[in-house]
């Protein structure tokens, strides 16, 4: 007695079966805490999460199941140089998907929508905002004061006057200018320490700063930062979700790259095509509920 | 590559099934232009929990939930296998459900106000005129 499948076919079902449960894992935590969580961050110009990205990965991966289905079907018929072709398209679909994941991580680490690095409130984002000021004067006292001679900025700051004995009028102009900012900031640390800064004067104040012709050019990039209530746990639930999945998709490519570059195809693979179409076909099943879960609700 | 089958019983698994593949894929495709259209047409209903617009989740998920359905139907070959499937299968959906249903009494429903420092952070909201600064980005 058992079952009418191929022991391959079984186990790759069985896999699936704990498959299931490793991702409804994480979607249910991530709904579960999603309910729990009243202002959970859900606008796009917050959250920089892009429809048209999801949506155009919804449908690369759609297309490469529909090319693994359309092999293993080329496979059945012995016809495989055509069944070759649908895996070649299937495997650089993926490479697709992953490039578009890739370009939408590429703009949360430019966003720095990262677990941890979050500002979820204005006490925070204070913080936060005054701590890329730093880093930012740092970045230009290093012109005159090199990181190898003194790393800190209260280090740089120390040594800069004996730097520039012998500087040109032009480059003093330029040094005490970035010495009129690094007061301006050292008095906004100086507020937000007695905590008697708020958030929007301080925006209005680097706005300020940074259309100030004599500061032109210093604080380049330098932006306020707003909190995002429940941010860190947003961007630890989707890096979570849709990292495994991108795993998910690697370990599809690798499976796919065998029968296609490894070995020579032919047609004692075909259970083994149909069983990597179940796996392929599951990461696809994943992606259908996380393309709404994360890119539209 | 083939391998040894689970019973003596002949399996049809390479049978020819004589599924319209494309016609399925392009379903999907409906449907997932669907989905994009729920949320560009910005479709609102009365009722919230959480902040979740109620009839655009039911609309999307339903939806997700066709879409999952094809995938398994068809390209799965699910509709062609034996009842072996509902009894390899039922656990692992059971336990699945299980998890979040287990965890959202406490967590996500719940008459009592949890003490998270979220609920008493001081939060400015940002104006409008920055929402669209930040929005220029194409990421």
């Amino acid at each position: 007695m058992g079952l009418p499948i191929p022991n391959s076919k079984l186990g790759m079902w069985l896999f699936l079966g704990t498959e299931i449960m490793f991702f409804t894992a994480f979607i249910g935590t991530y709904i579960v805490l999603r309910l729990g969580s009243p202002d959970w961050p859900h606008d796009p110009n917050v959250t920089h999460i892009r429809i048209w990205a999801g949506g155009l990965n919804t449908f690369v991966l759609l297309a490469s199941s529909y090319l693994v289905v359309v092999a293993h079907e080329s496979m059945v018929a012995r016809n495989i140089p055509r069944a070759k072709r649908y895996l070649m398209g299937t495997f650089a679909l993926a490479c697709v998907f992953l490039g578009i994941k890739g370009y939408e991580y590429y703009g949360k680490w430019q966003h720095d929508i990262l677990p941890g690095h979050i500002a979820e409130d204005d006490n925070q984002a204070m913080t936060k905002t005054l701590g890329d000021f730093e880093k930012t004067l740092n970045r230009q006292y290093a012109r005159y004061v090199p990181d190898s001679e003194a790393a800190r900025l209260a280090d740089k700051r120390a040594a800069i006057d004996a730097k520039m004995k012998d500087a040109s009028p032009e480059v003093q102009k330029q040094v005490d200018a970035l010495k009129a900012l690094d007061k301006q900031y050292l008095a906004l640390r100086t507020q937000h320490q007695e905590l008697k800064l708020q958030l929007v004067p301080l925006s209005e104040k680097l706005e300020e700063l940074k259309t100030n012709p004599e500061f032109a050019g210093l604080l380049g990039g330098l932006e306020a930062h707003h909190p995002i209530k429940y941010g860190n746990i947003f961007a630890s639930t989707y890096f979570l979700m849709t990292g495994f999945h991108a795993i998910h998709v690697i370990v599809g490519m690798i499976m796919f790259a065998i029968p296609l570059w490894v070995i020579s195809l032919d047609h004692r693979w075909t259970d083994y095509v149909e069983n990597c179409g179940l796996y392929w076909h599951f990461v696809d099943l994943v992606w259908i509920f996380l393309f709404p879960l994360v890119y539209i609700i | 590559m083939t391998d040894g089958h689970a019973t003596d019983v002949h399996h049809d698994s390479h049978a020819p099934h004589h599924v319209w593949y494309f016609g399925v894929f392009g379903a999907l495709c409906v449907l997932t232009a669907l989905s994009v259209m729920f949320d560009v047409l910005d479709i609102r209903g009365k009722h919230t929990i959480a902040g979740i617009n109620l009839l655009l989740a039911v609309l999307v998920l339903s939806v997700a939930t066709a879409k999952a359905l094809f995938v398994m139907t068809y390209f799965m070959h699910l509709k062609f296998e034996g009842r072996w499937k509902f009894l390899l299968l039922s656990p692992t959906v059971i336990l699945a459900i299980g998890l979040p249903l287990a965890l959202l009494p406490d967590v996500g429903v719940h008459y009592y106000t949890t003490d998270v420092p979220q609920n008493s952070a001081h939060v400015t909201e940002r104006s409008h005129t920055q929402l669209e600064t930040t929005s220029e980005s194409p990421h």
